[in-house]
């Protein structure tokens, strides 16, 4: 590793303490910061966990370890939204395939990637619990249920 | 202490034990994968199953421990636990376990290098069915290299994180870690952060499948064509256990053996490659005189003669003595007899010392690893032999104004002062002991060839005062002989002929009487581990 490595800081330090502060062990205060992290720069970077790896005395690799473990931490810059289609038995009998097919189609996109404008990410996830109203599209935090083609596209034209 | 009844056996366990360890400690086997002695246990590989009495489904043996049970509780009114490791549904786990592990393996055993001390092999043989009802395509993926000398196959991993604790347990550098899950999980680096610590080939030993492979060894020989030979490693005064992989008198390949008094399972990777720079070194197989400066051989008889020449007779004018280099490198035997050569021959004209040595800083690892800053494997057992010593003899000599040295040479390649290049150029006559063209040999008159480091047998005493036993790997080169023996030979010339030893353990029995630390050791007690001169019941 280099010195001329990008570096990463916390803007809320004061958040940092906090978290770390809950556990008995520093390093149980890894995945806090990540989401901490992610929620500040949008995604993972190597920058990032070596700063996480200093804060709670672990190797990078330990960082990277979790990090590669977990679906929703992202090593990649994500779009503004990221559209996350349930893939599941519920959602793909009422039609969760199409809806991947038609963002496909009108964003020119596979699922994994972002818009030219960094305005959408496609993922396709696997059950996001909300079976009785599918096909389920989780768009960053928001759960948006029972949609179609049309309000799906309704949906996406709204977002700013 | 709970009363533990495994298969038919009744076994007494201190509470707390594992039932894997209760059950290793009693030559019971359970096969297992993630579980090693040193490293934190996580269950992962699910191979050590077994069957609990009272419990609904089968427990991994290496994560359950044995407690005292309320009186009530007890099996049969008198076990603390009831386990079965033989019973059908634990032998089934065992192969249903196996064809997991197997479902990606390549099955390519005939060009793997771990074939032969494989787990996956042994425990298919043992506890495996004979077929895979995978019928999908293997997950193939290209072997990567590690650094340090360590390549990873992950086709052949069965991600036991045997190596991933390794780095964050003893090593303490934390370079590997498990990427990914499911079916993409794989041991990886990061990018920038190759294996890099000086305890990684341990990674390669530790491995139970072929995935982790030793660069050095690839697909140079196959494990059950190899002699295996005990041995101690050279590198340092720590005295690492190892085992010594050879044919035909060519080493292939060194690994850690298990002394928990020692090295605990590990050794250093300077000690693991050591044997390349013992076979780089130009060698030196005959006695040879320097003549119009140029190297000339001579026999064995003419080299004594020339001894007796120049060192045994007294000679008017400048000073006569004599001065005597012993050798840390070299077995307490042979630095033994050259003491009492030293002693009984040239007598108040000897002056004894040893040449600057090498010094490194200590370093000691997480896992409670040591590499001694003393790079001498010796230096203890040469102190006990001879106790009045000059650990660097130059001011001596320089104050004497020596002329005449015999050196034990370790084949060290040390570089040499001015100072010291002068003094050697001013001698009237160096006869240096040798296996190895150093530079010291390049200065001397007369040169005799001594053992090499793998050819040597004799005792070594560690730092911490354990003598262990240094067995010959490869037989010796030319007409080199025992450095012992060429010592003793040089007392019977210039002295009166009272030795005749064959043997080196007839050197060893001399020492029992003579040198306190030595009493009643002898290679049969020695065996495989050694002993401690600090043990006070030693005799029992």
């Amino acid at each position: 590793m280099t010195n001329n490595d990008p570096k990463f800081e916390f803007d809320k330090p004061e958040m940092v303490e906090n978290i770390i502060s809950h556990y008995p062990d520093k390093r149980s205060a890894v995945l806090p910061l990540l989401h901490l992290a992610q929620s500040q720069e949008g995604f993972i970077s190597s920058a990032v966990m070596r700063t996480i790896a200093q804060l709670v005395e672990a190797a990078p690799a330990e960082i990277a370890d979790t990090v590669s473990f977990y679906t929703m931490l992202y090593t990649e810059p994500q779009g503004k939204f990221n559209l996350q289609v349930c893939q599941t038995l519920s959602c793909s009998l009422n039609g969760a395939d199409e809806l991947v097919d038609h963002i496909c189609g009108e964003y020119k996109i596979n699922p994994g990637e972002t818009t030219e404008d960094g305005k959408f990410t496609l993922t396709k996830v696997e059950c996001l619990g909300a079976c009785g109203t599918a096909p389920v599209v989780q768009i960053n935090n928001d759960y948006h249920e029972g949609l179609s083609i049309e309000s799906l596209d309704k949906l996406l034209d709204s977002l700013e | 202490m709970p009363l533990l009844k495994i298969d038919d056996r009744e076994i007494e366990v201190a509470a707390g034990t594992t039932v894997l360890d209760a059950a290793l400690a009693n030559d019971i086997e359970i096969p297992h994968y993630c579980y090693h002695p040193v490293l934190e246990i996580v269950g992962s590989c699910r191979m050590c199953m077994v069957e609990i009495e009272g419990m609904p489904k089968l427990q991994v043996s290496c994560n359950t421990r044995i407690g005292n049970a309320l009186p009530d509780r007890k099996v049969d009114g008198m076990y603390d636990m009831v386990v079965s490791t033989k019973s059908d549904i634990v032998k089934r786990a065992r192969e249903n376990t196996l064809e997991f592990l197997l479902l990606n393996h390549p099955l390519d055993c005939p060009v793997c290098d771990q074939a032969g001390e494989c787990f996956l092999q042994d425990y298919s043989f043992r506890y495996g069915r004979a077929h895979s009802r995978f019928e999908d395509e293997k997950r193939v993926r290209p072997a990567e290299d590690l650094g340090a000398g360590v390549v990873i196959n992950q086709n052949r991993c069965i991600m036991c994180t045997r190596c991933v604790r390794f780095t964050r347990e003893i090593s303490g550098t934390g370079e590997l870690f498990v990427q990914q899950r499911g079916n993409s999980t794989k041991i990886s680096i990061l990018e920038d952060k190759p294996l890099d610590n000086l305890l990684a080939g341990n990674v390669t030993d530790i491995c139970p499948v072929g995935a982790l492979l030793s660069k050095d060894y690839i697909h140079r020989n196959r494990i059950w064509n190899l002699d295996r030979q005990p041995s101690v490693c050279q590198e340092c005064s720590v005295g690492c256990n190892v085992d010594i992989y050879h044919k035909n008198g060519k080493v292939f390949r060194t690994s850690a053996r298990e002394n928990l008094d020692v090295n605990g399972y590990f050794i250093c990777d300077t000690g693991r490659y050591s044997y390349h720079d013992y076979e780089a070194v130009e060698r030196v197989t005959s006695p040879m005189i320097r003549k119009d400066k140029k190297w000339q051989k001579i026999s064995w008889d003419g080299a004594f003669k020339e001894i007796f020449e120049k060192l045994g007779r007294k000679k008017e004018g400048d000073s006569n003595n004599v001065a005597g280099i012993f050798s840390p490198f070299h077995t307490s035997e042979a630095n033994f007899m050259f003491a009492r050569l030293m002693q009984n021959v040239f007598k108040e004209r000897a002056v004894i010392g040893t040449l600057p040595l090498p010094k490194e800083e200590e370093k000691k690892f997480p896992g409670g690893f040591r590499i001694s800053g003393d790079c001498s494997p010796n230096w203890r057992g040469l102190t006990e032999v001879s106790s009045y010593i000059y650990e660097d003899i130059f001011n001596e000599l320089k104050k004497q104004k020596i002329k005449l040295m015999y050196a034990l040479d370790d084949g060290v390649n040390r570089e040499l002062t001015q100072e010291w290049k002068d003094l050697l150029r001013n001698l009237d006559f160096l006869v240096v002991q040798t296996y190895a063209m150093t530079p010291l040999a390049e200065r001397a008159h007369l040169l005799l060839p001594g053992a090499a480091p793998l050819e040597r047998e004799g005792t070594l005493m560690n730092d911490s005062g354990r003598i262990q036993w240094l067995r010959p790997v490869i037989p010796l080169k030319g007409s080199s002989r025992p450095d012992w023996k060429i010592v003793m030979e040089v007392m019977n010339t210039v002295g009166k002929r009272e030795l005749d030893y064959s043997h080196v353990n007839e050197v060893l029995a001399e020492m029992n009487e003579r040198i306190p630390a030595y009493e009643g050791v002898t290679f049969f007690k020695l065996g495989e581990s050694g002993m401690s001169i600090n043990e006070e019941a030693r005799e029992s």
